[in-house]
């Protein structure tokens, strides 16, 4: 199996990053385990993946050949409406997502050989996020965060992850 | 889901759960001390529904969480999963939903019972108080938080005299998802 | 058997009481709010104590009060016990909680310095900062504890310190 230069084995030696958006676009949290090459600026890039999820969902919802929403392409979606896709992969890296009810969607960005992460996604949602995040007193609700203890626990569960 | 099946046990029994006394006391105690210190009652009920909304706004990721639901087809699916499962999964109690209007956006949430008004006898003095108001706000702030702009108000309380708890829910809006930059942004 | 809801409607109603009084009400009388909280646990305190010791015959001294608040009480509201209680036995008693179950979730941001590392300095301001605004969420039980003492017959003073989160001491001081 290959392993990403200097990764020991049973780190998250496939994690690239990480990124979670609110309903409006904000990046609540950004997280990165090997990162190389970032060519943009912070926030342009947290812009650009956001357009892309967004529009990615609109177009894959358009050519849901079951269940095809009979709108025009780019009409506002209410929540929960039109299918959605779970992940993409190019030849060097994967893109998994989820989006709950509430609007928010969270992108973990792996190398291209990342298995099935749609369990891991719930978990880090569930277990992780509404834990040491929602539930914390100091957390005001729908701002950026950097809790320590989601930062930790988030390490933790993503070196299990392959 | 089966109609028969009763969704929102199976969740109550997989959470961390507590005896309601303490719950109950405390909720009751609060609601003393806002006595206290508003004198107006409507005043009282407005705190307490703001209370619930910054309540709701964080539970409703802690619902979705543990009853594990991704979506409701409809506002009617909506308001079951409310009364089956929320009040279940956090108030151990199940309610039923009655008297939809015509185009199915209000409808009663009906309880006969909750653990918040366990050994509270209202005094002469609260006469307009809706004790349980917070559960108003709750269900506000959370539906809020999945698009849907909503009114909610207590209608019959038992400890006014009514025979069963009943909260109108009335949908004003579900706001759509729209893409929140300009594109020369 | 006795009625239960979920624990998240406890660390709800906790965290917007807290919030209701110390940011809502009373931004800037912290002392005010402060007075608020507490009086709201120890009518709990009183309540529950009367509860809990319904069965039982009144206790002998003030030792035999504080043990019940360790032992019984603890394991009834927060279902473990006082991990280490101390006194100068002349009535100040200190009772220490390694794992405060309502300060387990409490979490800053972690320090964020240029070159992503955390100095030391910058963590122990950090959980200075966590244990001050944690200290907002020991009103509450500190008003507990003198409301269940006080239905036992022990009139005191209690307040709070946060060391290391989620540990935090509880100080009881009897009066007269």
């Amino acid at each position: 199996m290959l392993q990403a230069p200097g990764g020991a084995v049973g780190s998250s030696t496939r994690m690239r990053c990480m990124y979670m958006f609110n309903r409006q676009g904000v990046c609540l949290h950004y997280h990165v385990w090997l990162r190389p090459v970032s060519v943009l600026s912070r926030q342009e890039d947290q812009k650009l993946m956001f357009g892309l999820l967004f529009s990615l969902k609109l177009f894959t919802a358009k050519m849901d050949p079951v269940g095809g929403s009979k709108g025009q392409l780019g009409a506002a979606q209410l929540q929960g409406q039109g299918c959605s896709f779970h992940s993409f992969q190019t030849n060097t890296y994967k893109l998994s997502f989820m989006e709950t009810p509430t609007g928010l969607k969270i992108v973990l960005v792996t190398d291209s050989k990342m298995s099935d992460l749609r369990e891991a996604l719930k978990y880090i949602y569930s277990n992780i996020y509404v834990e040491y995040v929602v539930k914390n007193p100091l957390y005001t609700p729908d701002t950026p965060f950097k809790c320590e203890l989601f930062n930790q626990n988030l390490d933790n569960y993503v070196k299990t992850l392959s | 889901m089966p109609p028969n099946s009763r969704p929102g046990d199976a969740v109550f029994a997989s959470v961390d759960r507590v005896n309601a006394e303490l719950f109950t006391l405390t909720y009751g105690a609060i609601v003393r001390q806002l006595l206290t210190d508003f004198e107006e009652v409507d005043e009282v009920n407005k705190q307490l529904d703001t209370m619930g909304y910054n309540i709701g706004i964080r539970l409703i990721d802690d619902f979705l969480a543990k009853a594990n639901i991704t979506r409701c087809s409809d506002f009617r699916e909506t308001a079951e999963t409310i009364v089956k499962v929320g009040f279940k999964m956090f108030l151990g109690v199940t309610g039923t939903v009655a008297n939809w209007n015509t185009d199915n956006t209000e409808c009663s949430l009906i309880l006969d019972d909750n653990p918040l008004v366990d050994f509270v006898e209202l005094p002469e003095t609260c006469q307009g108080l809706y004790y349980c108001n917070i559960l108003c706000g709750v269900i506000r702030g959370a539906l809020e938080m999945v698009s849907m702009r909503t009114e909610v108000k207590f209608v019959k309380d038992v400890l006014r005299g009514d025979d069963v708890f009943e909260i109108r829910l009335k949908l004003l809006e579900q706001v759509p998802e729209e893409y929140p930059y300009k594109d020369d942004e | 058997m006795a009625r239960e809801v979920a624990e998240s409607c406890i660390d709800s109603i906790n965290l917007e009481l807290v919030h209701t009084y110390a940011t809502r009400l009373h931004p800037t009388k912290p002392e005010l709010a402060a007075r608020r909280i507490e009086a709201i646990g120890f009518q709990v305190g009183l309540q529950l104590a009367e509860r809990y010791t319904k069965e039982r015959p009144r206790f002998g001294d003030h030792l035999e009060a504080i043990k019940f608040i360790c032992k019984d009480f603890w394991a009834e509201v927060f279902k473990k016990q006082i991990d280490n209680l101390k006194t100068n036995h002349r009535g100040v008693f200190v009772l220490q909680d390694n794992r405060f179950r309502w300060l387990t979730r409490f979490s800053l941001d972690a320090p964020t310095s240029g070159n992503g590392t955390s100095s030391s300095e910058a963590n122990q301001a950090n959980s200075a900062r966590a244990s001050q605004a944690a200290g907002q969420y020991l009103y509450f039980p500190c008003g507990l504890i003198r409301g269940a003492l006080t239905n036992f017959g022990v009139p005191c003073a209690v307040s709070a310190e946060v060391s290391a989160l989620p540990a935090c001491s509880f100080i009881v001081r009897i009066k007269g």
